[in-house]
């Protein structure tokens, strides 16, 4: 493998990334094999040395996702970082699946509760005095309003859950990151 | 065995290896890359993941400087939060290693 190759297999590996992320990245490895060059060293040599362009883009592309979760607290910002994560390999898919499902499904239950919730409050309150006939309509008014606060509040709180779960997983894949899974070894050499 | 235990232990403490190389000046990427897979065997490629991480953990600077052979060099630069870790990983170091060592001495 010589320059060229490294840097299209590098390029292919960050494919998707923000240009200026992927310029950064790929100017560290240019520059890389312009200072091996100048100290005497070959393309094939220096490639080998640097080791896998494809491990090395997973590893940049992880570190990329899990900036832009600091960076932006957003529902697609934390999908890429938990993305970026798993593509790291860096946590145990097998183990870990069944909890973050259970928990992604028992949020979304939360979030489906409190929307239906909000609407029967909703409901309740603005046609409730007009529909049910002989039910005190302060008494109406107030219930429904009780649900549409209670529905906010659960979503708030379904919210704040998720931002957490986030957070843990980010937290854990940054540990992996730095402790376990740097590409360091060579080619071939499992973790 | 032997192997797999190395890769582990040389994982751990790269980070702690640049801090150390930085506390001592100012190096740029090639130059960090070179000395430390002079040192510890490693994929070279592996320090600019890192150095990202580290730059946006805020434990280093980076800055340009003209070279007199080739492209200008990015410099990186341990800031004071990055000298206040290599101290503290040094003393966790410190400490790891004299229990391991002894227990590996008291094997014997």
């Amino acid at each position: 493998m010589n320059r060229q190759d490294f840097i299209a297999r590098l390029r292919a590996g960050l494919r998707g990334l923000p240009p200026p992320v992927i310029g950064e990245a790929v100017a560290d490895y240019e520059t890389h094999f312009s200072e091996a060059h100048a100290a005497g060293r070959g393309e094939e040599e220096v490639a080998a040395a640097l080791g896998d362009p494809d491990r090395l883009a997973r590893e940049l592309r992880a570190e990329a996702g899990l900036k832009r979760w600091d960076s932006e607290r957003n529902p697609s910002a934390a999908a890429s970082a938990v993305f970026a994560v798993l593509g790291l390999g860096a946590i145990d898919i097998l183990i870990l699946a069944p909890i973050l499902i259970w928990i992604a499904g028992t949020l979304l239950g939360l979030f489906i509760a409190a929307v239906a919730a909000f609407g029967v409050g909703a409901v309740l309150m603005v046609a409730g005095p007009f529909v049910i006939h002989g039910a005190p309509v302060m008494a109406l008014l107030l219930a429904g309003l009780g649900l549409v606060a209670g529905a906010a509040s659960l979503g708030a709180l379904a919210t704040i859950g998720a931002i957490g779960c986030t957070h843990a997983l980010v937290w854990y894949g940054r540990l992996h990151l730095r402790l376990l899974r740097p590409a360091l070894e060579p080619q071939g050499i499992a973790a | 065995m032997v192997e797999a235990v190395q890769v582990q232990l040389k994982k751990g403490v790269l980070e702690l290896c640049v801090l150390a190389l930085l506390s001592r000046g100012d190096a740029y990427g090639y130059d960090i890359a070179s000395r430390l897979a002079n040192g510890i065997e490693m994929a070279e490629g592996t320090i600019y993941p890192l150095m990202r991480r580290m730059q946006a953990d805020g434990l280093v600077d980076t800055y340009l400087m003209e070279s007199s052979a080739g492209p200008s060099r990015k410099y990186y630069k341990l800031t004071p939060a990055g000298g206040m870790r290599f101290e503290a990983q040094k003393t966790e170091w410190a400490a790891f290693s004299a229990a391991v060592n002894a227990i590996l001495g008291g094997a014997q």
